[in-house]
């Protein structure tokens, strides 16, 4: 009898079959395959195999394991009688997706399946040799126990443990006398495929579940599940900038093996005031977005990009967000598991795979149940069912866990929000159903702000450099205490900015305790000056203090007057010493405690040793990051492709940006410059340096180099 | 979205504002299962709490209704995940019952095996647990009730008490309402005590708890001890219940360091119940001294240890602790409720303010620079010195007495922490001091010439703190104090706000040193009344030396 290829089946089959194996298959065509004959090469390949498996439904590998019982090739009554005639119109799914090939009138496994599928396929053992003989009459007279071990193997596994073979019991006696049961070795026993099949009545599956199981859970109203959704959406974005905002004040530093260090997570944690598994989550997010990085130092840093990002609407930044969850392969819900200890977020280790084909089946399933939040096992069986191969309890738990944290779900069921993003479309809804922002705070005699729903962009910056949260949720409390107006004054506020801005923001009068918190706070702060100076220069003679101050030949030593007897200067002790005596003065050196040292000790640098950088250690940006550089860069250009004379405002982050970008392509710039009378000029200008907020650049109209205060900047452009 | 009163916070705070049309409806519905946390002027701020849950579970509230409420009333969508605690934490109520049984006493019955497992295999909870009877029944060593209800509490499985009270031995008490009537939170007060059996009632100083206490003892018609702050206060209790109630003066004993007369109403000391004879407390007996039917703990934010421990032995007795400021700064709030019982009654300061009941009080808090000789001085003082140091300078004193002058005819008490501080200003003033050391017949004799305007300026030490009742004093003038507690500053405040006759405010002054750690503790100190919507003003001592 000939028998056809796979390769040549392939060959047959009509350009739309091929089109359809490779849209469900889609490993097949990367690269695209050289000929058929590579084609069923790569199809017979485990890896893409696996793959193939990990796609099917639960009725399909079942149908796959009775074919692999079969001696090939098969018909397809063989195989209906080995199983339910409703699998049939599976069989065509089998050989689009060329798991099977046609030989003939007949079907032929892909020789790799046996192999994936085991040796024991539902449980059977091996066949019974073909010089042995069973008479299943036989077992009507079986002795007591016999019946009840060979159900107790029907179901496989097929092989049993016993304690010695050579002296079994009567039950076991007997049944390998009438072989029933055949010995493996001196302690295992096995259940013969033909008996099997017997006690299974001529079935190989107990039962065949021909259609997904219906998912269970408790009903919910569909407006409800939104209420909730996007209140979830709302305090997953607040996070987001939260956690970014502290990371700004306090950053961490990343471990040396890349990551979040648990202490680190913990202070996360607390600060947003949510549990550990969710401040991994959304610090991995904030990762994966790029408003996020571990910086040259080591410091965990929000980027830019962050920035950029806050000037987007709420549904923009949630749909980025979502989108790149989705599509991810790191898994935060690893973190904190005892199995992994040493996972961290934003570490190396986060990547699994046949993650995002997880979410997308759970959220599929979801938006096929609406109204629905499912019930644990439910859900599970549902999914075991869709795709045994690929089914990971886990997995589903955390992704149901996250898309509730997302806001993708509330009380568990499908949002219309999340319906919309699955389905692709543009508008979401979502910035027209969360709450209103308000614009103004509740101030109370207790030093406590409330601020009644979500605050606008700027109030909340400027409330939160000043107050500390205190709770957190549709409303927001903060509290005023030393500590955080000290922080505002700090942020570069002054006393009388913060009580004009209360006085503003606040829909009842600022208390008047709250005043003087402010006005002593501010009127102490700053009284005390510290700054960092290399070496001193002390003398009980005024004059002579003097004379060194306005020595002409010490001007480049920098030094300045801290006192009437004292001057500092960064320049180091040592040369100080050197060039006071070489313009004939008669200094001495001094140690810690003032008592005069004669000769200078042995000189050893004063920095810690910090040997140079192994570069493989150094992580590459993910793909992530990169395309969103790029994407932050393109911002950027498109801010600044505008027509002279009409200078686009910038913020000062941005200006700043700008600036850098011009010094270094060496570009001719128009910018917007504010005057001390607050009227705005433009200049045309080749920027040179930035220094102390101060841009050095030659102005066009003068010709002459000026500088240029950053804040007064309102805007750049390049001049075209 | 609805616009509703209420903002449910992640954190479990529920924010009520109060200037919204429903905020009335609204607080009605949660104060049955959420705990009133601070009362400011605009947004009251409640906490959930398991132990809240448990006690609105107790009432017959199930976690359908509270859900419902929550939902009802709030602005925003509710954290789902809040609903799903909630809904948790009362079902773990009730699965475990304390009941009375005719054999072995006490006894702990669950019908969930796994939750009795779960609970006998606590370290703290097995001690105290005898023979177990049945899968569902577990003796409980009767004198463990209280310790185990507890240890429980902590555990997160809350005990249904159904062993019940003792009835104690019967006496005949009843409100004598002649040219007087009980006041309707003072019955709703003694009421919601009842029902519950055992519990705390809130009320500002002032507000009238003597009274509470004369209706629970009505309610209970019972024998019953009282525990009181010190003498003065017991004296004060006893000639209250003689004006508001049937009971005579035969009938109430006086149990403290000068009498040990015990009667079907006693009133004891904290202090003799504390006091150790060879190191054991020799005055415990009292509480087995007779079958009482009800135990008032009076200003029980003060409750010893010793009687922390005694009250856990006493749990079949029904007991009340009466409070106007249940803060502790040691943070042993959670304990007293759940040895006596927990909050059954609480109503905000202003509420009863606004009823005309106590006083409107304007709290000033007087800021004096301390002279540069005062402020080198403080800075180089020993750490521990600095608080003494500021809170003691002659400056203060300066100001202090100014101000007793400017209120000249007016009823003024000058309160102190430091005696040498206090007998200065006596002196200079030429008014009499009321300390520590001033005999029980003086302390009286002066309090009643201030009762009566024939004494119109008194400097109190701590002694005068609580339970002092003097209903003419208008002007209270801080000079110094415990530290930062809160709430003896609440207490303070609490000697001025009987209501006047011609309905005067009453004024606190709180004089402070500036730049100082005075000035640090002085914040801590006013929060709590803060939080019930006192707005301290500050001025500086300067517009009182030269107005």
């Amino acid at each position: 009898m000939s028998t056809t290829s796979f390769a040549d089946e392939l060959r047959a089959r009509s350009d739309e079959s091929i089109r359809a194996l490779f849209e469900l298959r889609p490993d097949l065509v990367t690269p695209v395959p050289s000929d058929f004959s590579a084609l069923a090469a790569r199809a017979n390949s485990a890896p893409s195999l696996i793959r193939a498996l990990e796609n099917l439904n639960k009725v399909a590998i079942d149908l796959l394991t009775a074919m692999c019982i079969l001696d090939e090739p098969f018909a397809k009554s063989d195989l209906v009688a080995l199983t339910d005639k409703a699998l049939t119109p599976e069989i065509e799914e089998l050989l689009l997706r060329a798991m099977i090939y046609q030989d003939g009138n007949k079907f032929r496994l892909v020789g790799n399946i046996r192999n994936l599928i085991g040796d024991e396929p539902a449980g059977l053992g091996p066949r019974l040799p073909t010089n042995l003989k069973i008479d299943f009459a036989l077992l009507k007279q079986a002795p007591d126990g016999a019946i009840a071990m060979l159900e107790r193997l029907m179901w496989g596994p097929p092989r049993g443990q016993l304690g010695n073979l050579k002296k079994p019991g009567p039950a076991i006696s007997w049944l390998l006398e009438n072989h029933f049961l055949l010995a493996m070795d001196s302690q295992t026993v096995v259940l013969p495929r033909d008996v099997a099949m017997h006690l299974r009545g001529g079935k190989i599956h107990k039962e065949l579940t021909l259609a997904a199981p219906k998912l269970q859970g408790t009903p919910r109203k569909q407006k409800e599940v939104d209420r909730a959704a996007i209140a979830n959406v709302s305090s997953f974005l607040r996070w987001c900038e939260e956690l970014a905002h502290h990371w700004s004040d306090e950053p961490p530093v990343a471990l040396r093996s890349g990551g979040l260090g648990v202490r680190d997570l913990k202070k996360c944690a607390d600060h947003l005031g949510i549990d550990e598994n969710c401040a991994a989550f959304v610090a991995e997010l904030l990762y994966i977005a790029g408003l996020v990085v571990i910086d040259t130092n080591d410091q965990i840093l929000p980027t830019t990009n962050f920035d950029l990002w806050l000037t987007r609407d709420l549904e923009e930044r949630w749909h980025g967000i979502v989108s790149l969850w989705l599509e991810t392969s790191r898994v935060s819900g690893l973190v904190g598991k005892s199995e992994s200890k040493n996972i961290a977020p934003l570490g190396p280790e986060l990547d699994r795979a046949g993650l995002p084909a997880i979410r997308r089946s759970v959220l599929r399933l979801l938006q096929q149940n609406l109204e629905i939040d499912p019930a644990n096992d439910s859900i599970n069986e549902v999914l075991r069912w869709s795709a045994p191969q690929r089914f990971n309890k886990d997995y589903i738990e955390w992704t149901l866990r996250e898309a509730e944290w997302l806001g993708l779900t509330g009380q568990g069921g499908l949002s219309t929000f999340g319906d919309s993003l699955i389905n692709g479309s543009e508008d979401l809804g979502i910035q027209s159903a969360l709450p209103k922002p308000v614009d103004h705070i509740l101030i109370q005699s207790d030093n406590s702000a409330i601020a009644p729903g979500p605050l606008t962009l700027e109030l909340s910056n400027m409330i939160g450099t000043i107050a500390d949260i205190e709770s957190r949720g549709g409303a927001t409390v903060y509290r005023f205490s030393e500590a955080s107006i000290r922080r505002g004054l700090d942020h570069g506020q002054t006393g009388d900015q913060i009580k004009d801005f209360l006085k503003k923001t606040s829909k009842t009068p600022v208390p008047q305790p709250l005043e003087y918190l402010i006005n002593d706070v501010s009127k102490r702060h700053g009284k005390l000056r510290i700054g960092t100076a290399s070496s001193y220069l002390r003398c009980e003679d005024e004059g002579l203090i003097a004379q060194i101050l306005h020595d002409k030949n010490l001007d480049h030593l920098r030094l300045r007057k801290l006192a009437a007897q004292v001057l500092v200067t960064d320049t180091d002790a040592h040369e100080v010493m050197t060039t006071l005596r070489e313009s004939g003065y008669l200094p001495a050196a001094e140690n810690g405690t003032g008592i005069l040292v004669s000769a200078p000790a042995v000189r050893r640098a004063k920095s810690r040793p910090r040997p140079p950088r192994i570069l493989s250690d150094q992580s590459t940006p993910s793909d992530v990051v990169l395309t969103s550089a790029v994407r932050a860069l393109r911002a950027g250009e498109r801010a600044t492709s505008h027509k002279p004379r009409d200078v686009p405002r910038t913020t000062a982050n941005e200006t700043l940006d700008l600036l850098h970008q011009y010094i270094e392509q060496q570009a001719s710039i128009t910018i917007g410059y504010a005057d001390t009378n607050g009227g705005v000029s433009n200049r045309i200008i080749d920027p040179v340096s930035i220094s102390l907020g101060t841009l050095l650049a030659r102005d066009h109209a003068s010709g002459e180099l000026q500088s240029f205060r950053i804040p007064r900047i309102t805007g750049v452009s390049l001049v075209e | 979205m609805s616009d509703g009163p209420l903002i449910v916070q992640s954190d479990k705070t529920l924010l009520l504002d109060v200037d919204h049309i429903l905020s009335d409806e609204c607080r009605r519905a949660i104060a049955s299962f959420a705990e009133l946390e601070k009362s400011p002027e605009h947004i009251h701020t409640y906490r959930l709490t398991p132990l809240g849950l448990w006690n609105a579970r107790a009432a017959g509230h199930d976690a359908e209704a509270v859900i419902d409420i929550l939902l009802k009333y709030s602005r925003y969508a509710v954290p789902h995940a809040l609903l799903v605690d909630v809904a948790d934490t009362m079902s773990r109520y009730g699965r475990l019952r304390l009941e009375a049984h005719p054999v072995h006493g006490l006894v702990l019955v669950s019908s969930d095996a796994a939750v009795l497992k779960e609970v006998t295999r606590g370290k703290k909870v097995a001690p105290m647990l005898g023979l177990q009877l049945d899968e569902e029944t577990i003796v409980v060593h009767p004198g463990q009730r209280g310790f185990l209800k507890q240890a429980l509490l902590k555990l997160g499985w809350p005990a249904e008490d159904f062993a019940g009270y003792v009835d104690g031995e019967h006496h005949d008490i009843a409100l004598v309402q002649d040219g007087w009537s009980i006041r309707k939170y003072q019955e709703l007060a003694a009421e919601g005590f009842w029902h519950g059996g055992s519990g705390v009632v809130v009320l500002p100083c002032g507000a009238g708890k003597t009274i509470v206490g004369a209706a629970a003892m009505a309610l209970a018609q019972a024998t019953t001890l009282i525990l009181v702050t010190n003498t003065v206060a017991a004296r004060q209790w006893r000639d209250e219940l003689l004006k508001r109630t049937t009971l005579h003066e035969d009938e109430i004993g006086e149990y403290s360091g000068s009498k040990k007369e015990i009667r079907p109403v006693t009133i004891a000391t904290y202090q003799v119940m504390t006091t150790r004879k060879q190191g054991l407390y020799a005055h415990l007996d009292l509480f087995d001294a007779i079958d009482w039917g009800l135990i008032i703990y009076d200003e029980v934010h003060l409750l010893p240890a010793p009687i922390f421990r005694f009250t856990a032995d006493i749990q079949s007795r029904r007991r009340l602790g009466l409070t106007a400021t249940l803060v502790r700064e040691d943070g042993m709030e959670g304990e007293v409720f759940s040895l006596i019982g927990p909050k059954r009654y609480d109503v905000p300061w202003k509420e009863i303010e606004a009823q005309g009941y106590i006083a409107p009080a304007d709290c000033v808090e007087v800021r004096v620079t301390l002279t540069d000789a005062e402020r080198l001085a403080y800075a180089t003082a020993e750490p521990e010195n600095r608080y003494r140091f500021c809170a003691t300078t002659l400056t203060k004193r300066r100001i202090a007495i100014e101000l007793a002058r400017k209120h000249q005819g007016e009823q003024v008490l000058i309160i102190g922490q430091y005696i040498d501080q206090l007998d200065a200003l006596a002196e200079e003033l030429g008014v009499p001091l009321i300390k520590g050391e001033t005999p029980l017949k003086e302390r009286e004799r002066l309090f009643a010439a201030y009762r009566t305007g024939e004494i119109t300026c008194l400097v109190v030490s701590k002694v005068a703190n609580f339970s002092i009742d003097l209903p003419e004093a208008t002007i209270a003038i801080q000079v110094s104090g415990t530290f930062g507690s809160r709430q003896e500053e609440a207490q303070r405040l609490g000697r001025i706000l009987r209501p006047k006759a011609d309905g005067r405010t009453a004024r606190f002054y709180s004089v402070v040193a500036r730049d100082t750690v005075d000035q640090d503790f002085a914040q801590n100190r006013q929060r709590f009344l803060a939080e019930q919507g006192y707005a301290y003003r500050i001025i500086d001592a300067d517009e009182i030396l030269n107005p």
